[in-house]
């Protein structure tokens, strides 16, 4: 009976697992249903002991029944007996189930046939865990079907589970093991003792089976704790979030770090190399390019821009669905979907970031890729992406001018990022922003203005041979040179547009490559950097400061929006011009970057981060390391306390007959002589117990041994002798044992003083006959209070044993 | 000073007044300090105690010197095959001047009385002595004569020469509080007897140093020593123990926990103590308990005696204290 039993708690612990997959709970009722339906039959076959293999097929019939009960109800003969339309609305609804699962990402809200397949599936689960437990006696095979159950959620998120779905399954399955080891325990049969006279008959109790029960019991709870601590501390790159109940909350730590390059140095390398490879193709659904963005750079620290770490969140992945939604692209703005087909070349090395067009909506590639919730960077830590074909399906906005010109404020979180400039930028290019730009315009038209100024009121030229865009660099670009590339253009005109308030970061990619009979080449000239600015409703746009054409980046385009004055004309036009490479040809050799480098070679030149935000793994190593340390060292502030505490005890002066009048006379004879006879007895008793607790943890801590058939005495005479205490340790020890032999044997305690003196001078003459080493781990690791937590331990686990031998309806037989 | 507390007066008296009769028994039993404080204690205790030694060692001497140093009627009786009870417990002679049956006391109608190689005698003898130390009385011829207090029997038995001898059944082992061996005396020990015993016999010069009402205060003292629950049930385990033994085919009985806690009161006021201590238990468990106890043949295979299997039972079972933690 008890089999049956477990075997369908064990299935219904294992289907808590799957309540991150839905939206509701009535999948769970239903399933317990089908749990309890299955658990019924199996008890009835064990309690009639029915032959092995009819009773699952009995389990299956009456599941039958109940599925038709619950879910075909009304085509179904007296609601139950399945009738050939009960069956074909089943049938439907499976049907209906399996296409809701392809239609529906977790969690799936609630629908009729997915609570059928799910109640049907644990149903049967259920039937397989009792089969193999109960029927063929084999309890551990029964952990597979369990498996299976416990892995459809892990499969489907991709996420860890949280820790306590682990412990309530884990303890289900530990319960069927420890029912079925019961089990077989009592088939073990009696031992068959020898009695030494044939009067005595003392029923030993099943001590033996207690011990196994115990340490199997214990054996089981150090795994599951294991099994949930030890994930949590090994970094991964799915960190396991701690406490965290449901689904990950991706706020998760640790993880797997990749090398963010620096963006800056690889584009002026990729533009300035000799041989123009191709890098990746692409077709579109609407045979229009696209820039195609790898790296959004959004902090200037008055040097360069450099990238804040991207965040990969489990639920960001890229197989999870639709990507985070694009900031601050509202509805109302009409926006072109359309979808890309990259495919990268075998010759790029290490692509960890997916060149994509903004804002991408919805990528499909095979690997671990994950999506960068503010920025919509799509990279991987795993996985790479050369030689691979990637879908994209981006949604690029096209507003009007008159939705930009009358656009809103940025949202705080997105100025306070977007708009940090560095204290120290000098003063002329706070000054040149202003100069070039209508201070009564709105934002738009500064921005426009500000395009302008770079290609063509400014009288900038395109040219290769300039490096760096911050600092003096960008003074030098901004004020006197005006000569470089897009990095100086697309970094100058980011900090103009934070100058001006317009949130603005640098994105660095591609330009729309070259169209080669149908499909777009990008090659790596075609590498580019340019600014992006933030619009209330739109959200982010492109903006092309750099010169496009033969004088500049070939395949550059301004696009349409930024053209108020075009009214007309297509999209992004590529202006489809052959490559014209870079014009300076002479490259410094001083730059610490070798342009002969191909493409990403130079990755992970820049800082590697951790994926995840979050602290550095030293500092969390550190934290971790004290964590461990304050853990480690509870039992000595509690072993710290109780001295304290007992201390206070045992100090106490003896409550004697003329004491006791400063204490009060009106006490005393409030309580008359017995009473107080009493309060002194009970005060002694306290102070003597408190000393020789103290005393007997003194012994345990430093490993001073103590036979249990050792009287206090006894005790003080061997370690007086042993030890060989001076005169007075031993005469303290000797007082402490002999108030002790009074406290437990003799009629009356007696006059007691304060043993605060003779603990103190005991237990240094113990600790000076030990090592170093002992005294210091006496103090850290106290032997006496581990001792003391671990029966708190086992108390515990017999709190455990308790529980499990709640018996349901009648009370077992005995010996049968 | 941490602890303060009193000994009562009598308890003062008992300590010196045992001391005194200790001095005076080891003036003449050189080195044996343990043996003479156990025969006090038996004394103490009421009991009887069983000496058991090869020859010569100096039991009778013991019996003796102890009976010597308290002022009380000795008797001695020389255990012989032909021994018969009315020898020990007196015979109801004719008297023909009165025409009336007169009882003439035994032996046993004595304070102390020494049984000598009491194992030479016939079971019907030694029963009748046997009755007479459970019972404290003597019954001959329909009355019943009372003995007086303390009526102690100090019993010796030569355990190598087995020719001839009725060796004490279990059952009238455990009569006897207490057995004892003397054992071989310390080489200095024996010189310094071979000093004094040279010349003339020490025992003739021994004095009385306590009279018999002394000796029945002090076992009045002896039985106000406080005994508590802890300890009583430490006795308990102990005895219990035996019982429990795969080593022992026969544990000991009921009684023997009875003269147990008793021996263990008197030692424990020996000691000036006004309660009893475990330590008083474990040091009187080999002597009350070893004789009453059967080994196993598988123990007796092993050579193991009744006193290794107590000493290890005693080094077993926890004491009170450790059982209350």
């Amino acid at each position: 009976m008890r089999l049956p039993v477990a075997a369908g708690a064990a299935t219904g612990a294992v289907a808590v697992a799957l309540y991150p997959l839905f939206q509701t709970g009535t999948w769970f009722w239903a399933s317990l249903g089908a749990i309890l339906v299955v658990t019924a039959v199996g008890m009835l076959a064990s309690r009639y002991t029915l032959p092995v293999w009819p009773v699952p097929l009995a389990q299956l019939a009456v599941f039958w029944l109940y599925l038709t009960a619950v879910f075909a109800g009304d085509t179904a003969w007296a609601r139950v007996v399945p009738t050939k339309e009960s069956a074909v609305e089943l049938a439907e609804l499976v049907a209906t189930g399996f296409a809701d699962i392809q239609k529906f990402a977790v969690p799936v809200p609630e629908r009729p046939g997915i609570t059928l397949l799910t109640c049907g599936g644990v149903g049967l689960i259920a039937i397989l865990v009792d089969f193999c437990a109960a029927r063929l006696r084999r309890s551990a095979l029964a952990g597979l079907p369990l498996l299976s159950l416990f892995v459809v959620p892990a499969s489907f998120i991709g996420d860890p589970l949280s820790w306590p779905t682990v412990v309530i399954a884990a303890l289900g399955f530990l319960g069927l093991l420890a029912a079925d080891g019961r089990e077989r325990v009592t088939h073990w049969g009696r031992a068959v003792l020898v009695r030494r006279t044939p009067s005595f008959v003392a029923p030993r109790p099943a001590a033996e089976t207690g011990t196994l029960r115990l340490s199997g019991k214990r054996v089981g709870f150090a795994a599951i704790v294991l099994a949930v601590l030890l994930p949590s501390m090994v970094p991964t790159l799915e960190p396991n979030p701690l406490f965290g109940f449901g689904v990950g909350n991706g706020n998760g730590r640790g993880g797997n770090t990749i090398g963010i390059p620096n963006a800056m140095v690889n584009l002026r390398g990729a533009l300035s190399l000799p041989a123009n490879s191709t890098v990746l193709t692409y077709t579109s659904s609407d045979s229009a390019s696209r820039y195609l963005r790898l790296y959004s750079l959004d902090v200037f620290d008055g040097t360069e821009w450099t990238m804040s770490p991207p965040r990969g969140r489990p639920q960001d992945r890229t197989s999870e669905g639709p990507l985070p939604p694009a900031p601050g692209q509202g509805a109302g703005v009409p926006a072109a979907q359309a979808t890309t087909r990259v495919t990268v070349s075998e010759e790029v090395r290490r692509l960890s970031f997916l060149p994509l067009p903004y804002p991408a909506t919805q990528v499909r590639i095979e690997g671990d890729w994950r999506a960068d919730v503010d920025t919509l960077m799509v990279f991987s830590t795993t996985d790479t992406a050369e030689g691979g074909t990637y879908e994209v399906v981006s949604n690029e906005p096209r507003p009007t001018a008159e939705a930009l010109r009358t656009a809103g404020a940025a949202p705080q979180a997105i100025s306070d990022k977007y708009l940090r400039l560095p204290e120290d930028l000098p003063d002329e290019i706070v000054r040149l922003a202003s100069a070039v730009t209508d201070p009564d315009a709105g934002k738009y038209e500064q921005a426009i203005q500000l395009q302008e100024f770079f290609t063509s009121k400014g009288g900038f030229s395109y040219t290769l041979a300039t490096q760096g865009h911050g600092g003096p660099a960008l003074t030098d670009f901004l004020i006197r040179s005006r000569a470089g590339y897009c990095e100086q253009f697309a970094a100058s005109m980011a900090v103009l547009a934070r100058v001006l308030g317009i949130p603005a970061r640098v994105s660095v990619g591609y330009t729309g490559g070259t169209n080669i009979s149908g499909q777009w080449t990008v090659r790596t000239h075609d590498s580019h950097a340019w600014p992006e600015l933030y619009f209330e409703g739109t959200g982010w746009l492109r903006f092309e400061p750099t010169p496009a054409g033969a004088a500049g980046q070939g395949s550059a385009t301004v696009p349409i929006y930024t053209q108020p004055e075009v009214t007309t004309g297509g999209d992004d036009t590529p202006t489809a011009n052959p490559s014209t490479g870079p014009t300076g040809a002479g490259v410094p050799s001083g730059s610490a970057s070798n342009p002969r480098n191909p493409m990403l070679d130079r990755d992970f030149g820049g800082v590697p981060v951790a994926v995840e935000e979050g602290t550095p793994t030293a500092v969390k190593i550190g934290l971790g390391g004290v964590a461990v340390l304050l853990v480690v060292l509870i039992p000595a502030l509690l072993r710290a306390g109780v001295l304290l505490r007992r201390r206070r005890v045992y100090s106490r002066q003896a409550l004697r007959s003329g004491a006791a009048g400063e204490a009060g006379e009106a006490t005393a004879t409030a309580l008359g002589s017995t009473g107080i006879a009493a309060v002194r007895s009970n005060r002694g008793q306290a102070t003597v117990a408190a000393a020789w607790a103290e005393l007997d943890d003194a012994l345990c801590d430093y490993g001073v041994s103590r036979q249990p058939s050792e009287s206090p005495r006894a005790l003080a005479r061997r370690l007086s002798e042993q030890h060989e205490f001076d005169a007075a340790a031993a005469a303290s020890l000797a007082r402490i044992a002999e108030a002790v032999e009074r406290m437990l044997f003799a009629r009356t305690l007696g006059e007691t003083g304060s043993f605060r003196e003779d603990v103190r001078r005991v237990r240094r003459a113990l600790a000076s006959t030990v090592s170093r080493g002992r005294r210091v781990r006496a103090v850290l690791l106290p032997p006496s209070m581990l001792l003391r937590i671990r029966a708190m331990g086992t108390r515990l686990l017999d709190g455990f044993d308790r529980l499990e031998n709640i018996r349901f309806g009648r009370p077992a037989r005995r010996n049968a | 000073m941490a602890v303060t507390h009193d000994v009562p007066p009598q308890l003062d008296d008992l300590v010196a007044t045992a001391h005194r009769i200790r001095e005076a028994i080891e003036s003449v039993i050189e080195g044996k300090g343990d043996v003479v404080r156990l025969t006090l204690t038996v004394l103490l205790a009421e009991g009887h105690l069983l000496i058991e030694d090869v020859p010569g060692v100096g039991k009778t001497m013991l019996a003796k010197a102890l009976a010597r140093s308290i002022d009380c009627p000795v008797r001695r009786v020389q255990f012989t095959p032909d021994l018969l009870p009315s020898d020990i417990t007196g015979v109801s002679a004719y008297n023909q001047q009165t025409r009336e049956f007169e009882f003439k006391p035994g032996p046993v109608f004595a304070n102390i009385v020494v049984g000598d190689e009491i194992n030479r005698a016939s079971p019907k003898t030694q029963s009748a002595l046997l009755e007479c130390m459970e019972e404290h009385q003597v019954t001959v011829d329909g009355t019943t004569y009372r003995l007086d207090a303390p009526f102690m029997v100090i019993a010796t038995q030569n355990p190598i020469e087995m020719e001839g001898t009725y060796p004490l059944p279990e059952a009238q082992r455990d009569r006897f509080t207490a057995r004892i061996a003397m054992g071989y005396p310390e080489p200095a020990a024996e010189l310094e007897m071979l000093d004094v015993h040279g010349a003339a016999s020490p025992i003739d010069k021994l004095a009385p140093v306590a009279t018999t009402a002394e000796v029945r205060a002090l076992i009045e003292a002896v039985r106000a020593v406080y005994v508590s629950q802890a300890i009583k049930k430490y006795a308990i385990d102990l005895v219990t123990a035996t019982r429990h033994s795969p080593e022992l085919r026969l544990g000991a009985s009921p009684r023997s926990t009875l003269q147990l806690v008793r021996a263990a009161r008197a030692h424990a006021a020996l000691s000036g103590r006004d309660y009893v201590i475990p330590d008083d238990l474990q040091a009187l468990c080999v002597p009350v308990l070893a004789h009453r106890l059967l080994p196993s043949v598988e123990a007796q295979g092993q050579r193991r005696l009744p006193e290794q299997v107590i000493a290890d039972l005693v080094r077993r079972v926890p004491v009170p204290e450790a059982q209350a933690r």
